[in-house]
């Protein structure tokens, strides 16, 4: 799932015939200047000024202003870039136009095991929230498309009166296409509004949620997907994903404040049963980690570099399933290195580490890492007659006699 | 019995590469239970007509490749389904085109990174012809002691450690393919195996759900029990909880759901596979999950370590109540062995082989080359050069700072000779062929020889022989005379006693310079005083100049050669660069160049 801000969001939604106010996205205030002089409904309208960048509740934070002239939304706009919340920097404003209106609706469009579902409500904004009940869905078979009747009805039951009704399932129509047609997961427009000066419906905002995987038929898609975590990355998770995107096979690597038990396992499966072995034994995850599909050891290694540096953790969980195909001589090879180099850079006092896997090369690679102890490593292996997560069980319960 | 993948199971698989290694772990399946390969053919277009090699025990089968699902179908009838290791942006057409053959049933999909909507076209294909999608995402289907589909299972020896010889009473249904292989051990360690074993995929929508699996386990009499291994996400496990509480259930049904922690996460944080990625609490989640398995009657432990210990306890209820009979294991002894490489069984020290070749000055198999024993890097740190490593690759030496000067010297005076001459002509009239670099330098290589340049050897082997025998200078010219002719390394086209060669001089009075013993040089220089005052071009030219420095500092004679080409190449490599940088255009000989000499034209004759 690709998450995708509201300018690109809308350009999307605009291609396929739906109405979004007028917008600039913009990253200096100089640049805001200068579309100011060239496009006349900057002048002229009203203005919302929004943060964009993949953040939560912008009105609370202070990173949404309305009602603006030109000027105010240039003081907006030098008042928001560079701002800092938690880990994420404001770069970039979208500045649009008020649309003045009276109702505000709703209208979504959510995938389905089937294919998916069209919402519509005669209420929006956050009314909506609170009125989830008055929500009216419309199944659509994956391959199929909604006839106009179909979205008639599907309008005259949330409550639009006739020619209104004609409207929403015209825009609903064209809500579903932009699904469809570039493979979205998730559409929603939050108000629809009626335009005043014309009665046409208009998207004042646009949730867009793309299909990260089917990037390849879509050249036009010529924006980033923003981060999906509500914060920016770290440098280490930066330095992993980077590592990640040169090897076959793959590392993953998230960090989680405030941890003491600190994640090395093997497998998109297991890690997440790892995790949440430690949590159901009452430890605190210090960070997320997958290796998987047999990475080359230099990979591993610059993992485990970065689980060791981090602070305060009593606990590293070398956990894995019996693998397939994975090396475990050849990728613990790399943990091993990277131990080492963290062991010189005096990083693991009185840290356990913890070590259970099987697959091909099993013996020499479990082998090879017992023989961490005669180095002074406090380390202890396990093979796959022990069972997954018993190691986990192991370090918890250590960590609380 | 088992579901899905059955002794009746023949496959076409759709792929090139990866798909070829299914087949190599499919047939070490086949092997260990004593059953003919049960991959008939391929389908890879790029590759079609063409055949791809399985080794089966020690043997190796040779399995068509196919444009189509189609022509492998029509050619092998007995072929029911299909296992797809297209690329994401094929998968979906190359899955259709399986869906809509007829004669395949079952189209399992390995393919990581499909998009979502194209899953669900596929799924939905399949569900209107009634036939099984599986993926995609999808590691495969085994059914122990008859058929595997895929690589699920790991290596050889984990299926014999997993016992998967031979059928027991658990069936598994898994998102994760990491975790299949475990599943299926803890199933073999805690209980008597499993049945049949079906990754369905970590994607957000899974061709086929645990439901539909769930009741052809139910219908398997064979399949005692399930395990679920589940993830957050999706509604998949809520609706197979939904249907084992719905009514009875001849099996019994345990379940793992993964994705806990994510409640101790902070707002936003997910990870896992891509179905995982959405739900935290209520609908979705784990705790949702694994809330409707056991409202539904399973068995949910409460983590993944703690399965195989509530497997035991299905088990040990089976066996009790009589629905289970313990089956002896088989001792690997019983089973065949899988032929080892020669790799594996060097390793094992349990095979020797006598080497093709032999060599001596040089191993790869580090991480960086060793010349004659010395690292390549530990050479350029100790600041040794080229001419070093021309003494260690030639003549398994290292050469001193002195000599290592004079065959740099050697070398930077013959590197070229300007373009007349017959190499660099050769390598010029190729490069404005169009020929490419190895080939032009080549041709001009070829022309080294007795004439050009390559007199270097044959005139160190004479020079040489003089020497070692204490011959006269009249002795050694009388001697070539009689029986080889003339001198190597004596005489020049153009060059002569007043028109001397700078490059000779150069050479000899830097090598004079040293005061160190030359009786070669000084043999060479005294045979020319002798030959050049009967004839003024009969001069030591550069070949034998370089002969005799080269035989001096004990280079073997057979080497001397290589200092010319060595030299040269850098020559050649030049000229073609040259002309490729000018662009140079193919060039012929102007017919007033040549004597044409030949008859002139005449009528032909009849035919007798």
């Amino acid at each position: 799932m690709a998450k995708v801000l509201e300018g690109p969001g809308m350009g999307l939604m605009k291609k396929w015939g739906i109405t979004v106010p007028n917008h600039v996205v913009v990253t200096s205030v100089e640049k805001l200047t200068t579309l100011g002089d060239a496009n006349n409904w900057l002048k002229k309208s009203k203005l919302v000024v929004k943060a964009h960048e993949a953040l939560g509740s912008r009105f609370k934070l202070g990173l949404v202003k309305v009602g603006l002239d030109l000027k105010g939304a240039q003081a907006a706009a030098k008042e928001m870039l560079g701002r800092q919340v938690g880990s994420i920097t404001v770069s970039q404003v979208i500045v649009s136009e008020m649309v003045p209106h009276k109702e505000e609706y709703y209208a979504a469009v959510k995938s389905t095991r089937e294919g998916a579902e069209i919402l519509l409500a005669s209420c929006g904004g956050i009314e909506v929230e609170s009125n989830w009940d008055r929500v009216k869905k419309l199944a659509v078979v994956v391959g199929d498309t909604p006839s106009p009747d179909a979205l008639e009805k599907l309008a005259k039951e949330v409550g639009f009166s006739k020619d209104l009704a004609k409207k929403v399932a015209d825009f609903a129509g064209k809500l579903f296409a932009c699904f469809d047609n570039e493979d979205a997961q998730y559409l929603e427009v939050n108000p629809v509004v009626v335009r005043e000066s014309d009665g046409q419906l208009v998207a004042l905002d646009a949730v867009t949620l793309l299909d990260a995987d089917a990037r390849f038929r879509h050249p036009d898609w010529d924006f980033p997907f923003a981060a999906e975590f509500g914060r920016a990355y770290t440098k280490n998770e930066l330095e992993v994903m980077a590592v990640d995107s040169k090897i076959k096979g793959s590392v993953k690597f998230i960090e989680i404040p405030g941890g003491d038990t600190a994640m090395l396992p093997a497998g998109g499966g297991a890690s997440v049963y790892y995790s949440d072995a430690v949590v159901a034994r009452g430890g605190k995850l210090a960070n997320y980690a997958e290796y998987s599909g047999d990475p080359p050891d230099w990979a591993v290694e610059v993992l485990t570099e970065k689980v060791c540096s981090l602070p305060a953790i009593r606990n590293i969980i070398v956990g894995g399933a019996i693998a397939n195909f994975t090396d475990v001589k050849k990728t613990f090879g790399g943990i091993i290195a990277g131990f080492r180099k963290a062991k010189a850079e005096d990083r693991l006092h009185g840290v356990k580490i913890w070590v259970r896997r099987g697959g091909p090369r099993e013996k020499e690679g479990l082998e090879a890492m017992r023989a961490l102890r005669d180095e002074g490593f406090d380390i202890h292996v396990f093979d796959r007659h022990t069972p997954l997560t018993d190691i986990v069980d192991m370090a918890l319960q250590r960590q609380t006699n | 019995m088992s579901i899905l993948a059955t002794k009746d199971t023949r496959v076409v698989i759709q792929g090139g590469a990866a798909g070829l290694n299914a087949a190599r772990r499919m047939a070490e399946f086949c092997y260990m239970i004593r059953r003919p390969l049960n991959v008939d053919a391929f389908v890879y277009p790029p590759d079609s007509g063409k055949t791809n090699e399985v080794p089966y025990g020690s043997g190796l089968l040779t399995i068509p490749v196919f444009k189509t699902v189609a022509e492998a179908t029509a050619t092998h009838p007995q072929i029911n389904t299909s296992l797809v290791y297209i690329g994401a942006d094929r998968a979906c057409a190359a899955g259709m085109e399986a869906l809509n053959d007829p004669k395949i049933q079952l189209v399992s999909m390995i393919t990581e990174g499909v998009p979502e909507r194209d899953a669900k076209l596929l799924a939905q294909h399949a569900r209107k012809l009634g036939k099984t999608f599986n993926g995609p995402s999808a590691i495969g289907i085994v059914s122990a002691g008859e058929c595997r589909l895929g690589v699920i299972g790991g290596a050889f020896d984990n299926l014999v450690s997993c016992k998967l010889y031979r059928e027991g009473s658990f069936g598994v249904i898994t998102k994760s393919g990491g975790l299949s292989n475990e599943i299926i051990w803890i199933c073999s360690q805690f209980a008597d195996g499993i049945t049949t074993a079906i990754g369905i995929g970590g994607d957000a929508y899974p061709g086929t759900d645990y439901v539909t699996y769930l009741e052809k386990f139910e219908q398997d009499p064979q399949t005692k029990a399930v395990v679920i291994v589940g993830e957050m996400g999706g509604d998949l496990e809520e609706r197979a909880a939904e249907w084992y509480g719905l009514k009875k259930r001849r099996i019994k049904l345990l379940a793992v759901v993964s994705g806990f922690c994510q409640e101790s996460l902070p707002k936003g944080m997910k990870f896992g596979h891509a179905g995982a990625k959405e739900g935290l609490k209520g609908e979705g989640s784990a705790r949702s999950k694994a809330e409707a398995f056991k409202k539904a009657g399973a068995v949910v432990p409460d983590t993944f370590g703690a399965l195989g210990p509530a497997i035991k306890a299905v088990y040990e209820e089976l066996v009790k109540s009589g629905q289970v009979r313990p089956i002896p294991d088989l001792s690997s002894e019983d089973l065949p062995k899988l032929p080892k490489t020669v790799e594996e069984g060097m390793k094992a020290g349990e095979v020797t082989v006598t080497p093709l070749i032999k060599t001596t000055i040089s191993d790869d198999r580090g991480d960086e080359p060793l010349y004659d024993g010395y690292p390549a890097s530990e050479l350029i740190n100790k600041g040794y050069d080229i001419p070093h490593i021309v003494g260690l690759l030639w003549d398994k030496r290292l050469l001193s700072k002195q000599e290592a000067e004079i065959i740099k010297r050697i070398i930077m005076l013959s590197a070229d000779h300007g373009p007349c001459v017959s190499g660099a002509l050769a390598t010029i009239i190729a490069a404005c062929a169009g020929i490419g670099l190895s080939q032009a330098v080549a041709a001009g290589l070829i022309m080294i020889g007795p004439r050009f340049g390559g007199a270097v050897t044959d005139a160190g082997r004479w020079f040489k022989h003089a020497v070692d025998n204490k011959m006269s200078v009249d002795d050694f010219l009388t001697y070539m005379k009689k029986n080889v002719g003339p001198v190597p390394g004596i005489g020049h086209r153009v060059k002569s006693v007043r028109n001397p060669d700078k490059r000779v001089k150069e050479l000899v009075s830097y090598v004079k310079s040293l005061g160190i013993p030359t009786p070669h040089l000084d043999f060479a220089l005294e045979v020319e005083k002798v030959t050049s005052a009967k004839k003024d071009n009969l001069i030591l030219n550069v070949d034998g100049t370089m002969a005799a420095v080269l035989v001096d500092l004990g280079f073997p004679v057979d080497s001397l050669n290589g200092f010319f080409i060595l030299a040269r190449t850098i020559g050649l490599i030049g000229h073609w660069v040259d002309q490729k940088r000018q662009e140079s255009r193919l060039i012929r000989l102007f017919d007033y160049l040549v004597n044409y000499a030949a008859p002139k034209r005449r009528e032909v004759p009849p035919l007798k």
